[in-house]
């Protein structure tokens, strides 16, 4: 009897693991994305309310993402975020699903400021997820005349004291503004003449980082910084005084967006995932984590007070110019003038 | 019959000759086909044969960027023997006790990620930061020194990092050295300055050369440490190959690089072991 009660135990628990174990396995999410894009709050808040088990994975750089896609032909992952200029290579490789937007109550709640952009001009692929305008910032207490564009970056008075940002596109970029120049210029003797330009930058350099730019500017290690838009919100909600610069050349701009890769195993858990973080209150915990622009219309109202301060949107922003992909002779040029940059600071 | 006995225990040596070839020769001869490939639109290299690569070496840039990397790691190995040096004959004439607590303290800084303690610098020479703050708060200084971001800073961390190498291997040799044969120099009537240079001095030659390999080419290659104290501006070598395999996106010029560094490196080496070979005293690093 004992035996025959075990052997039943036995085979009921082993039904049970089997049925669990099922179970995981559909009722789970691939997300890709950088690293720290979701504050831990919302992704336990997910799988709660909804049994799917977030399994993140990151990268570093846009390319390895789109590298990986490439060689499981849009599987493995269900949910993945990443900047415009690749979502612009995705899509024409048709690694991205077209969105079922009617699985998606939450969609109307986003701000179309952000939708209609050079990389998915009919929004069938895309929802984005963070907007931002690099910019300038500078501490008035240490710089003794007004910064107005990114020509002031070359005046002598900053001598070793600008931080900047890593990203050569970003940083020739604005060189080419100073030229009436586009960020996205395929000519290559503007672009010889903007790495002309940019050795002239060069002394008043002290440090180029991608990572906690704004700590350079906090610390007094500089007293201007040409950075990202999560750096300088974080730097503005540190310290108010600092002052922000948008400067008149023109304004760069980026959006990072959100897409269903055309193969992802649990496209319902996809799904899901979108409606989920584009819920107003959900959406406003994700934006005061990351500090970028809000892409979320509905999410407005629930950003706190602090954080709206910080992060004005100008309205101006439909008119900057995002940096797109280019020729690879142009491409090649801006990596070759940003490392005789980098050797003239030295 | 010996002969035959030796061949059959070199099947032990199987893992050994399979670690090496999986390892180590594969990826070479992987990275030099991608040396002579063309790079791809978006990543990897597509299959075209070029010598392009190479030829994109010879543009001053790159050719002083080599220049300079051989400077700095010339520069932090002299640093690094004047430092290691006599660090490690003094280490390895104290006491046994003592030995043992200098080799812990030696030993503690590895179990921290080299990352992490040059953050650590950074934290501790930033400007207001904790050396500032002392000389400011002491009254030696007025305002915040600039130390970071500079080639000496990047120096400094080159010396941090390599040097416990040195010591080491310094130490290891001094360790081993038989001092009867200083007292009988000494007995003949060599001075204390001519007993070193003549029996200290090419007895631990071995110590001291393998250290200097062991500096002089990872000096060549730690790009972090250009990176986080000479705030990207110090451009090595190491930090080019780098930046090509992610933000520039071409794989096959940083394969180019990364073999001709690779051929640089080895003929520093050849040139260890002609020295080495050259005096009959020496065997190290075989």
């Amino acid at each position: 009897m004992k035996k025959k009660m075990l052997a039943c135990l036995l085979s009921a628990v082993t039904v049970v693991v089997a049925l669990t174990g099922c179970g995981s396995q559909s009722k789970e999410l691939n997300l890709y994305t950088w690293d720290g894009m979701f504050p831990q709050e919302i992704l336990d808040g997910f799988e709660k309310e909804t049994g799917y088990k977030i399994n993140y994975s990151n990268f570093d750089y846009d390319e390895d993402m789109l590298a990986k896609l490439e060689e499981t032909q849009g599987a493995d992952y269900d949910v993945v975020i990443a900047d415009d200029y690749i979502l612009e290579s995705v899509i024409a490789e048709g690694l991205a699903t077209k969105l079922d937007t009617s699985k998606i109550s939450t969609y109307g709640n986003i701000n179309p400021l952000y939708q209609g952009q050079f990389y998915d001009e009919k929004d069938e692929y895309t929802i984005p997820y963070g907007a931002g305008i690099p910019l300038i910032v500078y501490d008035p207490s240490k710089v003794d005349f007004e910064i107005t564009g990114y020509e002031d970056l070359w005046d002598e008075r900053l001598e070793d004291s600008v931080a900047l940002i890593g990203n050569y596109r970003v940083i020739e970029g604005i060189v080419l503004k100073t030229m009436g120049e586009s960020f996205n210029t395929e000519d290559l003797d503007v672009i010889s003449k903007a790495g002309e330009k940019m050795l002239a930058l060069a002394p008043n350099i002290r440090v180029i980082s991608d990572a906690n730019t704004q700590d350079y500017l906090l610390n007094g290690e500089v007293s201007v910084a040409f950075m990202y838009t999560s750096q300088v919100v974080t730097a503005l909600m540190e310290n108010p005084d600092l002052k922000v610069v948008y400067p008149k050349e023109g304004l760069g701009f980026g959006i990072m967006a959100a897409f269903i890769p055309s193969k992802a195993p649990h496209a319902d858990a996809a799904y899901a995932f979108l409606e989920y973080i584009n819920q107003p209150e959900n959406a406003a915990k994700c934006f005061e984590h990351i500090c970028f622009f809000c892409t979320n219309k509905a999410a407005e109202d629930y950003i706190s007070e602090d954080m709206k301060e910080a992060i004005v949107v100008p309205a101006s922003i439909s008119d900057g110019e995002i940096i797109q992909n280019i020729s690879q002779e142009a491409e090649d040029l801006h990596a070759k003038n940003w490392d005789n940059f980098k050797v003239a600071c030295e | 019959m010996k002969i035959k006995r030796k061949h059959s225990f070199s099947a032990l040596l199987l893992p050994m000759y399979l670690f090496t070839i999986l390892f180590v020769f594969l990826p070479i001869v992987y990275m030099i086909y991608i040396s002579f490939m063309t790079r791809a639109e978006v990543w990897g290299f597509d299959t075209h044969v070029t010598l392009q690569n190479y030829m994109r070496i010879l543009e001053p840039l790159y050719l002083d960027t080599f220049v300079r990397s051989l400077k700095l790691a010339f520069t932090t190995t002299v640093l690094v023997i004047l430092i290691g040096y006599p660090f490690g004959y003094f280490m390895a004439k104290l006491s046994a006790k003592w030995k043992a607590r200098m080799m812990m303290l030696m030993m503690i800084p590895f179990w921290t990620s080299s990352l992490v303690r040059l953050n650590g610098w950074v934290i501790v020479f930033q400007s207001n930061g904790v050396l500032d703050k002392i000389l400011m708060g002491l009254g030696i200084t007025t305002e915040p020194l600039k130390l970071l971001y500079s080639y000496p800073a990047v120096v400094f961390g080159m010396i941090y990092a390599l040097c416990p190498f040195m010591i080491l291997s310094v130490y290891s040799s001094v360790e081993k050295m038989d001092w009867s044969l200083l007292e009988a120099a000494v007995d003949l009537g060599a001075n204390r300055r001519k007993a070193f240079f003549d029996i200290t001095f090419k007895m631990t030659m071995p110590g001291l050369l393998s250290g200097v390999v062991l500096t002089f080419i990872p000096s060549m290659g730690l790009f972090f440490v250009a990176d986080i104290l000479g705030g990207s501006k110090v451009v090595l070598v190491g930090n080019i190959i780098q930046e090509q395999l992610t933000k520039g996106r071409n794989v096959p010029f940083a394969a180019a690089l990364s073999v001709i560094l690779m051929i640089m490196t080895s003929l520093i080496i050849a040139l260890y072991r002609k020295i080495a070979g050259a005096d009959a005293n020496i065997s190290g690093l075989g």
